[in-house]
């Protein structure tokens, strides 16, 4: 997204998101805050008009990151992220927050760490499986999509498990979640640097 | 003001003035402002059958928070895709009768989540099946009404109870499919419909990034860093895990709040019972 002040794309199997940021932007004077950014999320699904699914998702997105992005440095202004599903199978959820951490970076927004999240589901025959498609997430007993701050490892950021599951199969999904946003962290970073260095080539020319 | 001055403050003017610190006075003393312990729930009355003009309905107050919940049914065609299943839909209304945080006109983003997050709980309650008149033809659609009357904290504990409360409430006539006509027919009998999983919920909130609280009360969700809804079956099965707001919250106390869950579901369900 060339007009967006950061943007990226994750991608995932077939589910892809791209988030775009806007900010830090004049706030309009009744939304502002004296002494912190407001932080304003928009979801878009891939078909159709936005749905309370959609606000959830907005919802659940504005809470996790509003506390990570530095809004003190940026008193009474706005930040807009814009979330669009352009393709989902499954793992929309953390696709839309992995989106979200690569596009506040691209964007320059000053954040307090990394924020990578996961998804996996627990099938009704007890295997559990990360990064799930639609077609295994409608058959699963359990789903759960875990968000994580880089670099705290005391708790989750994020929590969101549904379905018919017990503590121990919890317990077992938060620990492979952990994992796999190291993976995805690690990810991030690569491509993080790879822009960084290509910048660095294209303004040094 | 002097420090004499200070001393002679009332108690109500501090906390309208201070109310963060009002607060911290206490939970730093690992108690709460109205005298409750950390991880205890406030006392739960649940009143079934309160509206007579809605097909079954309920009433929950959790300390000073009221919630009502009514459902209406209606006879409608069922899916193309699922022809045996009726239909059950469900949306919260957070007026500003019930706290002055809300503004009238379209519905705030805390109803439209809370809406969402409810009708998702609400597809583990009932075997949708149950609702079926006449395959493909007709099928019951049943629409729960969850109204906060008075909102003081843990407006979604209540919505949740209400719902449970108000199906168990639930009467439907047993109803006839006339091929000929296509007509429905409703006879005198009444039935109830069966609650398949039941649904405990138990909220927890992380208040001034320090202290979880168990069902936190308007004050308390003011300084809230972060909340955890903890939603069990009655086998002790977790239905949903769900935590907003960042602030962090350790595995062990996730842990502890889990188990706090399972205590408060025999509380609730001798209330529904």
């Amino acid at each position: 997204l060339n007009r967006a002040d950061g943007s990226a794309q994750f991608s995932a199997g077939n589910t892809s998101v791209v988030s775009g940021i806007y900010g830090p932007v004049e706030a309009k004077v009744y939304e502002e805050k004296l002494d912190r950014a407001v932080v304003e999320v928009k979801f878009r699904p891939d078909i159709g008009a936005p749905t309370t699914k959609d606000k959830w998702m907005e919802s659940a997105i504005r809470n996790t990151f509003e506390r990570e992005i530095l809004a003190h440095l940026h008193p009474r202004t706005l930040v807009q992220i814009v979330i669009q599903l352009r393709e989902g199978d499954g793992s929309v959820d953390s696709a839309a927050i992995n989106a979200t951490s690569l596009a506040l970076v691209d964007a320059g927004i000053p954040l307090k760490c990394m924020i990578t999240a996961a998804t996996c589901a627990v099938l009704s025959d007890d295997t559990t499986v990360v990064d799930p498609t639609q077609e295994e997430i409608d058959a699963a007993r359990s789903t759960h999509t875990f968000a994580f701050a880089s670099g705290s490892s005391t708790g989750p950021l994020y929590v969101d498990s549904r379905g018919d599951f017990t503590m121990d199969e919890y317990n077992h999904c938060y620990d492979l979640c952990a994992l796999a946003t190291e993976r995805v962290l690690a990810f991030m970073r690569t491509a993080i640097e790879g822009k960084v260095t290509k910048e660095a080539k294209i303004s040094a020319a | 003001m002097g420090e004499a001055g200070q001393a002679t403050f009332a108690m109500q003017t501090f906390e309208r003035i201070h109310p963060v610190e009002f607060q911290r006075r206490f939970l730093s003393q690992s108690t709460r402002h109205t005298g409750r312990e950390f991880m205890q729930f406030r006392s739960l009355q649940v009143i079934k059958g309160a509206i007579s003009t809605a097909q079954g309905s309920a009433t929950v107050r959790l300390g000073n928070t009221t919630v009502v919940c009514g459902i209406k049914a209606e006879v409608c065609e069922p899916d193309v895709k699922q022809p045996s299943s009726g239909y059950l839909t469900t949306n919260v209304e957070l007026s500003p009768m019930c706290s002055a945080r809300f503004r009238p006109g379209a519905p705030s983003d805390e109803a439209q989540v809370g809406s969402e997050h409810i009708h998702r709980l609400s597809a583990h309650l009932l075997d949708l099946t149950q609702l079926c008149i006449e395959t493909g033809r007709a099928v019951w659609s049943l629409s729960a009404d969850i109204v906060c009357l008075k909102h003081d904290g843990n407006v979604l504990d209540a919505a949740v109870i209400a719902l449970v409360a108000a199906l168990e409430d639930l009467q439907l006539p047993r109803a006839e499919f006339d091929s000929a006509t296509g007509m429905v027919s409703a006879e005198r009998t009444m039935c109830h419909v069966e609650v398949k999983r039941g649904l405990f919920p138990a909220t927890f909130t992380l208040v001034d990034d320090m202290y979880v609280v168990a069902d936190a009360d308007d004050a308390e969700e003011q300084m809230a860093a972060a909340s955890l809804l903890v939603v069990m079956d009655r086998d002790g099965k977790l239905v949903n895990v769900w935590k907003r707001g960042a602030g962090l919250m350790s595995k062990e106390t996730v842990e502890l709040c889990v188990n706090a869950a399972r205590v408060r579901m025999a509380e609730i369900a001798k209330a529904l019972h």
